[in-house]
């Protein structure tokens, strides 16, 4: 401490020495400026500021605290001394800057009085409310009967010194119970921290201060008006906090609920973080196997959590009311099994068919009644359920896309990537919170593996040899690959027709009978890695070959959906046919019925015939074989991946482990060896399962609540198999941020199963014995019927108006304008984007050439390089400017020494104070003061820049 | 009041730490509960050792070199100023931080921290990371999950991403200039509490 308050006052002196000095001439202002800094002994920057600048007020905000800081003696007297002579400093700067005649500064002189006094009133109230600072108070009284006395600058420059000494030494004494100031002082670290406090006492009186000088500030009205707002409600809110009693415990309540406020917002977002999903199964395989593995897993929850609102949709207004509310099993005929197949409905393997009693049950479409309501509360279900049907294509459609465009968003963001990558990963990588080993290990892991992904993107930056080659190759692998898409489909076609012919005869070879299914497996088993082999010659980032292994894959899947729906065409066309004959025939026999019972017991009331329901003739309702179709093929898909994880990878790990200790060569490292992760052979599966759903999900309900248990088996079940028996790739790449490929496949498929779909509901006509619809010659007819049966007429009229080709055309030309307006503006969005991106990198590599090209180490001439740009004849004026700032950087010493300087310069004319706005840093004052041509070799003194080189030419150097 | 006013009372020098660091009285006597929690043997000093039992440090792969960080060379205690000095670099910065060149920066300053973290990698302190420390760093991180040429060049590129004066080796301005975009005021804080 002592050696403080010696270097400060070594400081007081020299500033007394300058003013001493000082000519008649600049007394004046000096000495309102040098009074002012004194007065403001509570550390008050406010008076003097009568700069429009904003970059003046935020220096003064920033220095106010520092101020009030030694006020309240938290810092020693020597840095405050220092600001003191900064303020001063800038006070200098302004003065020349503003008013140059010897009226403007008597204006001043007198403006800066008017805000002395301010400050030290201020200042005043404030000590007295702080309850204490006797000692304060008579100071402050003291600097203020000075105020008028142009020439007791010196006497006030030194009472603000004494009064920080005095601070400090009362502070020294704290623990001493007499001093008033003590006492407040540990009164208020009771409710909040010391500086907490000091800086919004300091804040409160800058803004009453504000409040009170408005009038004299040379601001337009709407400012003044906006900063006084601004300002009054500052004090407003926070001036409880420093008067006593019943504001300052409101405000020590407020503090402290906002304290517990965002203690609460903390441990909840802790919680939600906690709340999602298998958030930290997924990252456990993200740090082990790279982001590309996880983006899968990612992909995966992102499915769930979408089949877990079909299946809330499906269930909650289709299902559980028919249960509830439908007719119970046994009641009529669609829902009973059939008398010939009761004896084996309950055997194993007719229920893993799902015929039976499954088939026969709310799984499937034909169970459904077509009662228009059901139950008390009179719910339409029918109605419901085609709208539940058309619901789910539309929920899926606005997830699909609005998740894409989210991660379209976010892909447009990180430009910033790519610079200091690896030092950014060296030095900031580690979590120094981790104090669990499991925890460490994983991190060790994660690290590693990004270091990974960095490498091999790195690599595929710096790969630039032969371009034609390369494309040459590229070129050749789509050929081959074209090739092999197109000879497999045309294999498909040939042996889709070839099935169509063999299955109108009997005489079939068990070859000849599976001969599609065959071929399609043979496909699917040989093409991928045939793609896999091809795509090497491209030598692609793997990021992009995934997504090329992934498109051709799935161009070859297609085939097999093809022929899939084809078949089932097929079936549907058959059985709709032979459905007509049956219906033709039931409504004879009825007919006959009626008519016999008429005749017979003469009675016209149409009584039903007295059938057991399982004995009714009935057709074989079609929609229910695709239905079960379509869950056959689900549950089977499960199967045989569930199936390939255990023995493909399982079996493959247990065997390379264990049998290596007795093998000839080293199995792990050699041919076997463990299984990678296959990424797009996942996801493929799991965009196709998808397709099925969805293209199942209207003729089994019960679908979607099996690919809800699908997928949720297959997330635990797929991330223990993952880390249990898979290696990382040999290349671990990096997954671009957003899943779009991912999600553009979905959509996809989402489109080309939506198709079928919606033609079988639009065309195809309902059973007429099974399924909400039966009776309508079309499935939608029974929107019609609403329309026509519940709601009011004029909607009905209203709907027709509105199905009126006049009205559809335009709206769809309106649309597909709408679209191509809005896909040229995001075109040219994104050219702006590239633009400016390359500017940044432009700009970037710029200073980073400029800064290697330069062979000088000095900090400072650096900094002065970047702001003359191109060394042109740049009037030094704006760089002037900047020196304030930079003076932030110079340390103490120079500082101090400028101090001097500036005091010396106040000697000459009044003009050289046009110099002295640039001169607080000696450093820099060598250059911008002369002509910044050619540069002398250092920030030292010019040899021309002597006193008689004209105004503005800068003083003297030292 | 009371007992905080004799519980402070057990602090040496508090009113001259709290000067210096910027502390209250309340994080300077959490921070002395603290030492003493670590000092087990009522010493009134610190050893390594001491600071290896604590689980964070112990798990992390430059743990050692924050341990060394705490020491100055040639000194194998740590009294509990030097223990407050030290963790002042971690005290949060002060959004109102005074911007005069007038005063030496705080240990809690932008520069503090960077200057703290740069001494974990400096193993040798001179000034200068080099690509020996990297490759410390490197290998205490990665291990032998990574072969040694990749680690080398990685350690190579990391210079080469750093250095803008050509002289194989990162200096402090270098570092600075190269976490510049990371929030470092945020990231090196720690809530110290009351």
């Amino acid at each position: 401490m002592p050696r403080r308050g010696g270097a400060a006052s070594e400081e007081v002196e020299i500033e007394i020495d300058s003013d001493v000095s000082d000519n008649e001439d600049g007394a004046t202002q000096k000495g309102t400026n040098r009074r002012q800094a004194a007065g403001r002994g509570g550390a008050k920057g406010r008076g003097r500021s009568k700069k429009t600048d904003s970059d003046e007020e935020d220096e003064e905000e920033d220095e106010a605290p520092r101020g009030r800081r030694g006020a309240n003696n938290r810092r020693p007297a020597k840095k405050r001394g220092g600001g003191g002579k900064k303020d001063e400093d800038e006070s200098e700067d302004e003065a020349p800057k503003k008013k140059r005649g010897g009226a403007a500064n008597k204006k001043r002189g007198g403006k800066a009085q008017d805000s002395d006094g301010e400050d030290s009133d201020a200042g005043k109230g404030k000590k007295g409310k702080k309850g204490g600072g006797k000692k304060g108070g008579k100071e402050e009284q003291d600097g203020k009967g000075k105020k008028g006395d142009a020439k007791g600058k010196d006497k006030g420059k030194d009472k603000g010194k004494d009064k920080d000494d005095d601070k400090d030494k009362k502070k020294k004494k704290k623990k001493d119970d007499s001093s008033s100031d003590s006492n407040s002082n540990s009164e208020e670290e009771d409710s909040m921290s010391e500086g907490e406090m000091a800086r919004l006492m300091e804040e409160v009186e800058e803004k009453k201060k504000l409040i009170a000088n408005m009038r004299n500030k040379p601001w337009r009205m709407n400012r003044r008006l906006m900063l006084l707002k601004e300002a009054q409600e500052f004090v407003d809110k926070f001036e409880g906090a420093l008067g006593k009693g019943k504001g300052r415990k409101w405000y020590a309540y407020k503090v402290m609920m906002t304290k517990k406020w965002i203690k609460f917002k903390r441990d909840f977002e802790n919680f939600r973080t906690a709340c999602i999903p298998w958030e930290s199964k997924i990252k456990e395989v993200e740090s082990h196997f790279g982001s590309s593995v996880a983006s899968y897993f990612i992909f995966l929850r992102w499915m769930y959590g979408m089949n877990l609102v079909l299946f809330g949709l499906t269930f909650g207004l289709v299902v559980i009311p028919e249960v509830l509310m439908g007719l119970p099993y046994g009641s009529i005929p669609r829902k009973t099994v059939p008398r010939a197949e009761q004896a084996t409905a309950q055997d194993y393997s007719v229920l893993m068919d799902f015929n039976g009693y499954c088939k026969y049950s709310v799984l499937f479409y034909g169970y459904y009644n077509n009662q228009r309501t059901v139950g008390l509360l009179k719910f339409r279900l029918p109605l419901s359920y085609l709208l539940v049907g058309i619901g789910t294509f539309g929920y899926s459609l606005m997830l699909v896309i609005r998740t894409m465009a989210k991660n379209a968003d976010v892909g447009g963001g990180d430009g910033d990537e790519g610079e200091f990558t690896f030092a950014w990963k060296m030095f900031t990588s580690w979590d120094y919170l981790i104090g669990n080993a499991e925890t460490a290990d994983n991190k060790y892991a994660s690290i590693t593996t990004s270091f990974k992904e960095s490498i091999v993107d790195e690599q595929e930056n710096q790969k630039d040899e032969n371009i034609h080659l390369r494309r040459f190759l590229r070129v050749l692998a789509n050929f081959l690959i074209t090739c092999s898409l197109g000879g497999s489909g045309y294999l498909i076609y040939f042996v889709v027709k070839r099935s169509q012919e063999f299955a109108a005869r009997d005489d079939l070879s068990w070859y000849e009978k599976n001969e599609l299914e065959l071929i399609m497996s043979l496909l699917g088993l040989v093409c991928p890695p045939l793609f896999e082999t091809i795509a090497e010659l491209e030598d692609y980032h793997p990021r992009i070959a995934l997504k090329w292994q992934l498109g051709r894959i799935f161009a070859l899947f297609l085939g097999n959906l093809y022929t899939f729906l084809f078949a089932l065409f097929d079936e549907v066309n058959s059985k709709l046919e032979e459905e007509d004959s049956i219906k033709n025939a039931s409504i004879w026999a009825m007919k006959e019925y009626y008519a016999n019972y008429t005749r017979l017991i003469n009675d016209t009331e149409s009584t039903p015939p007295p059938m057991n329901p399982g004995d009714v003739i009935r057709g074989p309702c079609w929609e229910t074989a695709v239905g079960i179709e379509f869950v056959k093929l689900t549950v089977s898909d499960i199967q045989v991946t569930y199936l390939t994880i255990l023995i493909g990878d399982f079996a493959r790990a247990v065997i390379v482990r264990f049998l290596n200790y007795c093998w000839c060569w080293d199995l792990e490292a050699g041919f076997p060896s463990y299984g990678e992760f296959d990424i797009s052979g996942n996801v493929l599966g799991l965009v196709f399962n998808q397709g099925m759903i969805w293209m199942g999900a209207f003729y089994a309900p019960g679908l979607v609540g099996i690919n809800v248990l699908r997928l949720l088996s297959s997330m635990y079940y797929q991330c223990w198999a993952v880390m249990a028996t898979n290696v990382p790739h040999e290349r671990v790449f990096k997954a671009s941020k957003s899943n779009n490929f991912y999600m553009g496949l979905l959509l996809l498929i989402l489109f080309l199963s939506l198709l079928p779909v919606v033609y079988t509901i639009m065309t195809l006509p309902p059973s007429f014995d099974c399924g909400p619809f039966s009776g309508k010659s079309k499935m939608f007819d029974v929107i019609m019927e609403t329309i026509a049966l519940d709601l009011p007429s004029f909607i009905g009229t209203i709907f027709s108006y509105a199905a009126n080709p006049g009205l559809i055309i335009p709206a769809v030309l309106l649309m597909v304008l709408a679209i191509y307006y809005l896909n040229s503006t995001s075109e040219a969005y994104q050219n702006a984007n590239n633009e400016l991106k390359k500017k940044m990198q432009m700009a970037r590599d710029e200073e980073k050439n400029r800064r290697n090209n330069t062979n000088s180490t000095n900090q400072v001439m650096k900094d002065l390089e970047d702001l003359l740009p191109n060394r042109s004849l740049a009037p030094p004026a704006p760089p002037g400017q900047k020196y304030p700032e930079q003076q932030l950087k110079t340390p103490e010493p120079d500082a101090k020494a400028t101090k001097t300087k500036a005091g010396s310069a106040a000697k000459g004319v009044n003009l050289q104070k046009d110099v002295s706005l640039a001169s607080p840093n000696p450093n820099a004052r060598g250059p911008v003061s002369r002509p910044p041509g050619p540069r002398g070799p250092g920030p030292g003194p010019g040899p021309g820049a002597g006193p008689g080189r004209g105004r503005g030419r800068g003083p003297p150097p030292r | 009041m009371g007992s905080r006013g004799s519980s402070m009372n057990n602090v040496p020098n508090a009113e001259e730490l709290m000067q210096e660091t910027g502390f209250s009285a309340a994080h300077l006597l959490r921070l002395h509960e603290r030492f003493e929690f670590l000092d087990r043997d009522n010493r009134g000093h610190l050893s390594p050792e001491d600071f290896e039992a604590v689980r964070e440090v112990a798990m992390n792969p430059i743990g050692g070199r924050i341990i060394c960080s705490f020491f100055p060379p040639g000194q194998e205690t740590l009294d509990f100023p030097s223990f407050v000095r030290i963790l002042a670099h971690f005290r949060p910065t002060e959004k109102h931080r005074a911007r005069d060149g007038a005063q030496s920066e705080p240990a809690n300053s932008r520069t503090g921290k960077l200057k703290f973290a740069f001494q974990l990698y400096d193993l040798d302190r001179d000034g200068k990371i080099s690509r020996a420390e990297l490759l410390q760093v490197l290998r205490a991180m990665m291990g032998i999950q990574v072969t040694e040429e990749q680690l080398q060049s990685i350690a190579e590129r990391a210079i080469q991403e750093a250095d803008l004066d050509k002289d194989d080796a990162i200096s402090f301005d270098e570092f600075r200039k190269s976490l510049e975009k990371v929030n470092i005021e945020h990231k090196m804080s720690i809530r110290f509490l009351e």
